[in-house]
């Protein structure tokens, strides 16, 4: 019952049953019903292998012909597709957060000065003096009015302290910081012919705050591109165009030498090796396209089609054979042909496929050979096959098996089983049984591969490898240095991931690896299991208590306990937090690897550490259209511009070439841009509280009647023009530690992380240092202006022209100071001065003197005032003017000077040693040798 | 292995895409510019112990010796206070100010004697000084119009709403309008020189040179250009509360009407609810004699401004100055306090260092 034209199909008359849309992947239950004239009703059971995804490209046919079952948003992709939210940084959290206490301060200061306004004015001699009368519509307006008014008109005066600049430059500060990240050269891939990309510049920041990293496997870690290494029949060891043995052999003499070797016995095995891995897979042939209407042939020795599987282990596996001389040729009217290295064609009958599965961990084929002969090639992990074996050199390949397994490869067992045509018949009954059924489908071929699955004999063992990408296991070292947490999150199976996981060293030899898997929960109840576990964690760490790092834990989970584990917590809420046990032992793993992960399963776990009770802040790691998911779900989310598609790269937030480039990314540009946005906002609201304090402060010696400090144009200028150049720049080149030590001391990565710079206390710090500076600015340039209260009598601030100064005269005073203190106060936070500091912040300087001579120095036509003529040089006339600026500069400054050094002195950081250092190590390089060493046998 | 895992990312199966062209390749590649690449060569210092403590050495050393000098500057200075605000009973203004009315006539005057222990060697400035007079209260400091002052003839005739409500009065525009020109000092003070033998000698003051020389010649002028003043203020009325109109302030031209200095010092509002405003200059008149000698005084005072209704008071200040000003400890006092905090910081922090940056150098090194 074939359809192969359009008529035929329309012939067709049936119903499809399935299942409602859900998400995972590997999973479809429906039946189709077939109804023909007459006859009964046939039933055919419709599984995952049935059904293509949405998305899914056409290799090796021109059509198909099809039925929708799940469209739109009922798709399994769509399913599995996060929708994208917008994404925030911690930094803006607190930058947020902040703001609100300021505006708190904002409201209390107007609300203070409102109530004390009322009060002391409630003397109509003070609120109307003779000299100051009210006009007459003011003096009819009603009490209330005319306090709310002047609860606005307090705001008005007091709104610099909220930072609204500050936004502005933050934005700018991101946008063109970005730009590092792109024009970076390191993070260019010649290879590629691209460099990173950034998508969004708003969480520059959170680069530099990352404590868990979650990654996948294929394609991020490795560069997916399986590679055959070698295979072992019987214990020998063959590799196509490599060293074998100290001596460089092609194929053809490796196979050569067994020629030469004897025994038939061995000889048969070596055929039937080759014929198992030429037979026992799924792979297609694609041939390849006409090029000039020739259709070039297979014969023709080299290669000139492709192979197409779904896993990448099979085509490596197949080619691998092609090198060695056994060529797979395609797949014709369920013959497999192949072509052996005597260059003739043998044919197969394929029988029967027995297909992979995640449980048994291996699929074997049935074939009937033109001899007639029934054989079954078995091919799986080998934890699966061992049982099952009954012969062969069990001992010289389990040797073999664990010791390329040590070395990350990916490793496969091959067995036989000949069989008799009744053993042949019985299993045919056996698997057409099971396949028919409609209930437990699963459950009965399972049980029926069981029964054929067995007395093999072991032919030999390959080796296959996915390389990992450059510099990766280096990267994650790193990384695991820098404090973060490397959790690999990958749809492979558990044996795959893990070799990969000791090659890249996120597991090392150390690691006490606990496993939560399908096969262990099977055994006991998760329930158990993970007491189990936790109890291991919990008293590891209360035995080892000193020596931590010395004993790390590496945890294994896989997808169905993971659901299991996250389904449990939801059905009984409250009692029995499988979820909070889960993350107990989470937090005390190093490292994690979660293997058979469905995509929607990557971004739940994502989302499970990022509301667990500390917060973290994560960063996923992907290449392909099943990490997108979890790239949207993390706090960052980056993508590699991988072999395959973009659509990774195009839903990150940050697109890079290699994994590698992820460590400058994080330990370089992710610290800079911290400590430099950290910088920017402290010193946005520190500069805004100095500005505005001593104007709360004047509003006491001046009726409250809300008369601004500073001029008009001070009060727009101070932070658009006067303040906001330096520090935009301070933001966008500062780096208080050089990118080399940065790179070779992880560690310092700590020292930024929890958001240390930008915490309460840090704030609070700051904020302490913005009221005192405004207090000295207010009360320096009181006690100089004011003759009654300190000092009794005498005449201050005067020119030797003996001219009195005014209220103009004195906010362009505090004024100053003020300019020159912030500029000043960044100048000493600045640890790396390049032209463009020099000229930013003296320039600044120089802008705010020569805008201020201009600014006083014209009657301005168009302004209705000229209160401010000659205001400033008048005070410049003046000596004792420069002596109070020196002054209160100096004063100003001192606290945070004294802090820094003491600090230093005391108990330094991290950081604050590396900087220190910085002269004598480059003087001393035996200093860095004993250092590195010294560090590098702290973390083994 | 089949179908071990649906992989979105074997779209491409094995057929190897080849990579975008050579040419678009090398625009892409960033350039190796050290701005791009965050390697501008820099100035990298720290704040180390070491290096802030010659800082606070120095400025220990600097600050000393110049809070001394400023001290012992204002120290010098001369200066001599008087309050005739007329408070108390036995005050010799006590009546004037009991008996103040806007409308009277007749101006009250009242004579206060006092007594100079020092002569005063130079330049003598005689100062008045209000206290709890808020010039700078908003609604007070903005009532004004800068262009009216200027000369400006439209601003004369219709002054700015800033000035409300001494912006008109009986329909008339009010020159110079304005609270604060509406509030001008007019008390008139005299000194005079009480000789041994018995004459009352009076001592001249300079009304000139009290006010900003930009002031008096760039941001005030009368308007018109008129040399009759009486004329070019035609059409306007004085303000409420003056005697006079601003026309006939001062019988010298050149300091007549918007450009009277006494009224220019007034108009430069003061930064603080208590202050001070010179009001004439002694001038010394040989190296001789002493601008005042020691001897009793007395200060006649035409008490027109009245002060007690916002609980105010009135002084007089007579004080020599010097390089620096008038008498101000406060920045002396100030300069020595902050040059010792640093030298002792400097000590302490160099104990600090000592004991800290030997004890890490040490560590560094065992490690």
């Amino acid at each position: 019952m074939a359809f192969r034209t359009e008529q035929e199909v329309d012939s067709l008359h049936a119903t499809i049953e399935c299942e409602q849309p859900q998400p995972d992947l590997y999973k479809f239950v429906g039946r189709i019903n077939i109804y023909k004239d007459k006859e009964e009703p046939s039933c055919r059971p419709l599984g995952a292998e049935n059904l293509l995804l949405r998305g899914a490209t056409l290799k090796n046919t021109q059509h198909i012909y099809a039925v929708a079952v799940y469209t739109g948003m009922e798709t399994k992709m769509a399913l599995n597709y996060q929708s994208k939210s917008q994404k925030r940084s911690a930094v803006e959290k607190s930058m947020n957060a902040f703001l609100i206490v300021y505006l708190c301060i904002l409201i209390s200061k107007a609300v203070i000065n409102t109530v004390l306004k009322y009060a002391w004015q409630w003397s109509p001699d003070r609120d109307e003096p003779w000299y100051n009368h009210r006009t007459e519509n003011e003096r009819q307006r009603h009490m209330v009015i005319r306090a709310f008014t002047d609860f606005l008109a307090f705001m008005v005066l007091f709104n610099y302290i909220i930072p609204v600049s500050m936004y502005v430059t933050v934005e700018m500060q991101k946008f063109l910081g970005s730009y590092f990240i792109t024009w970076d050269e390191e993070m260019f891939d010649e290879e590629l012919g691209e460099g990173a990309q950034v998508n969004t510049s708003d969480l520059n920041e959170e680069l530099g705050q990352v404590e868990y990293v979650f990654t996948d496997k294929t394609g991020t870690l490795t560069e997916n591109n399986m590679e055959f290494i070698e295979c072992c029949v019987d214990g020998n060891v063959y590799i196509p165009h490599a060293i074998c043995n100290g001596q460089i052999l092609s194929a053809a003499s490796s196979i050569d030498m067994i020629d030469s070797s004897p025994g038939g016995y061995r000889r048969e095995h070596e055929d039937l090796f080759f014929r198992a891995l030429c037979l026992c897979h799924t792979v297609q042939v694609k041939e390849e396209e006409t090029v000039d209407g020739i259709k070039r042939g297979i014969h023709q020795g080299r290669p000139t089609s492709f192979y197409i599987s779904s896993s990448p282990d099979e085509v490596a596996l197949v080619e691998g054979m092609k090198r060695l001389g056994y060529t797979y040729l395609r797949l014709k009217d369920n013959y497999m042909e192949i072509l052996n290295k005597d260059d003739e064609i043998e044919r197969f009958e394929l029988l029967h496929v027995l297909n992979f599965d995640s449980v048994r961990r291996r699929m074997s084929v049935i074939v009937k050979s033109s001899s007639g002969e029934y054989l079954l090639f078995c091919k799986g992990a080998d934890s699966s096959i061992f049982p099952r074996v009954v012969s062969g050199k069990v001992e010289q390949v389990k040797a073999r098996v664990e010791q390329n397994a040590i070395e990350g490869l990916r490793t496969l067992c091959v067995a036989y089983r000949r069989l008799s045509e009744s053993e042949y018949q019985e299993a045919c009954h056996h698997l057409n049984e099971a396949k028919l059924a409609l209930q437990d489908r699963e459950q009965r071929l399972a049980q029926a591969y069981d029964i054929i699955e067995r007395d093999f004999v072991l032919l030999g063992a390959t080796a296959v490898e996915d390389r990992l990408q450059e510099k990766a296991a280096d990267t994650i070292e790193s990384l695991h240095k820098a404090g973060m947490k490397v959790w690999v999150l990958t749809g492979d199976k558990m044996e795959t991931a893990a070799a990969t996981c000791y090659a890249s060293k996120l597991f090392r030899r150390s690691t006490q690896i606990l496993e939560l898997t399908k096969k262990r929960t099977e055994e006991q109840s998760l329930h158990d299991v993970l007491f189990e576990l936790n109890r291991t964690v919990l008293r590891q760490r209360s035995i080892s208590g000193l020596s931590v790092d010395c004993l790390d834990f590496g945890l294994i989970i896989d997808g169905a306990t993971l659901s299991a584990v996250l389904k449990a917590n939801q059905e009984r809420a409250g009692s029995g937090n499988y979820r909070e046990i889960f993350l107990e032992i989470c937090r005390n793993c190093s490292a994690v690897l979660c293997c058979r992960m469905a995509p929607l399963q990557k971004a739940q776990i994502v989302k499970l550490i990022k509301a667990s009770k500390e917060h973290p802040i994560t960063l996923a790691i992907g290449d392909g259209a099943n990490d997108v998911s979890m790239i949207l779900e993390a706090h960052v989310g980056i993508g590699i511009m991988g072999k395959e598609g973009r659509q990774a790269a195009r839903n990150s937030d940050y697109a890079i070439p290699k994994f590698k480039h992820l460590k400058k990314m994080l330990l370089v540009h992710g610290h800079y841009y911290y400590i430099r946005i950290a910088e920017l906002v402290q010193y946005f609201f520190l500069q805004n509280v100095c500005f505005i304090f001593p104007q709360f402060l004047y509003q006491f010696f001046c009726g409250f009647s809300q008369q601004p400090l500073y001029d008009t144009a001070y009060l727009t200028l101070y932070n658009i023009s006067f303040t906001s150049l330096p520090i935009l720049l301070y933001s966008l080149v500062e780096q208080h530690i050089t990118m080399e030590t940065l790179k070779r001391d992880p560690s310092l990565y700590r020292d930024i992380a929890k958001n240390s710079l930008l915490r309460w206390p840090v704030f609070l710090y700051w904020t302490c240092l913005g009221v005192f500076d405004a207090v000295i600015f207010f009360f320096g340039a009181y006690f100089l202006f004011d003759n009654t209260t300190f000092t009794s009598n005498g005449q201050l601030m005067t020119t030797n022209t003996q001219m009195m100064f005014g209220n103009w005269t004195f906010g362009t005073l505090v004024f100053t100071v003020l300019v020159f203190t912030v500029t000043l106060k960044l100048a000493l936070d600045t640890h790396h001065w390049t032209w463009i500091n020099h000229f930013v912040i003296w320039g600044s300087l120089l802008f705010y003197v020569i805008f201020s001579l201009l600014w006083g120095g014209i009657i301005w036509p168009f302004l209705n005032y000229q209160r401010m003529y000659y205001v400033f040089m008048q005070m410049l006339s003046s000596g004792p003017a420069w002596l109070s600026i020196i002054l209160l500069i100096t004063v100003s400054l001192l606290p945070d000077v004294i802090k820094k050094v003491l600090c230093r002195t005391m108990c330094p950081t991290a950081t604050e040693r590396a900087q220190s250092n910085r002269p004598c190590l480059t003087v001393e390089p035996s200093t860095i040798f004993m250092l590195s060493q010294s560090s590098s046998r702290m973390s083994f | 292995m089949m179908a071990s895992s649906y992989n979105a990312k074997d779209e491409d199966g094995h057929i190897t895409v080849s990579g975008p062209g050579g040419g678009t390749l090398r625009s892409k590649k960033p350039e190796n510019t050290a701005f791009k690449q965050q390697r501008l060569p820099a100035w990298q210092p720290i704040l180390t112990a070491g290096t802030v403590l010659p800082a606070f050495f120095i400025i220990g050393l600097l600050f000393i010796p110049i809070g001394i000098g400023l001290f012992v500057t204002s120290n010098n200075i001369k200066e001599f206070e008087v309050d005739y605000t007329g408070v108390d009973m036995s005050s010799p203004c006590f009546n004037c100010s009991q008996n103040f009315s806007w409308n009277s006539t007749r101006p009250c005057t009242c004579t206060i004697p006092f007594y100079l222990d020092q002569p005063y060697e130079s330049n003598v400035y005689v100062y008045y000084g209000l206290s709890n007079f808020y010039q700078n209260h908003r609604r007070y400091v903005k009532s004004r119009d800068d262009s009216q002052l200027n000369g400006d003839v439209n601003s004369l005739m219709s002054p700015s709403k800033e000035c409300e409500p001494y912006a008109f009065h009986e329909n008339k525009p009010i020159a110079p309008c304005g609270a604060i020109a509406n509030s001008m000092f007019n008390d008139t003070l005299e000194l005079f020189y009480n000789d041994p033998n018995g004459t009352r000698i009076p001592i001249p003051l300079n009304t000139t040179g009290i006010a900003w020389w930009t002031d008096k010649h760039v941001k005030f002028g009368n308007p018109g250009g008129n040399p009759n003043l009486t004329a070019a203020f035609q059409g306007t009325t004085k303000p409420v509360n003056w005697r006079r109109p601003v026309y006939e302030l001062d019988a010298d031209p050149g300091n007549n009407g918007f450009i009277n200095e006494d009224f220019i010092v007034w108009m430069r509002t003061a930064a603080l609810p208590t202050f001070r405003k010179l009001y004439r200059i002694i001038n010394k008149k040989s190296s001789m004699v002493p601008t005042l000698p020691r001897g009793n005084y007395t200060l006649e005072v035409v008490y027109n401004y009245p002060v007690r209704s916002f609980e105010g008071r009135k002084r007089v200040i007579l004080s020599t100055i010097s390089w620096m000003g008038g008498k101000n400890p406060f920045l002396g006092i100030a300069y020595i306090t902050v040059g010792s905090v640093c030298f002792f910081l400097g000590v302490v922090l160099l104990i600090v260092h000592h004991k800290c940056g030997n004890r890490n150098n040490s560590a560094d090194i065992s490690n």
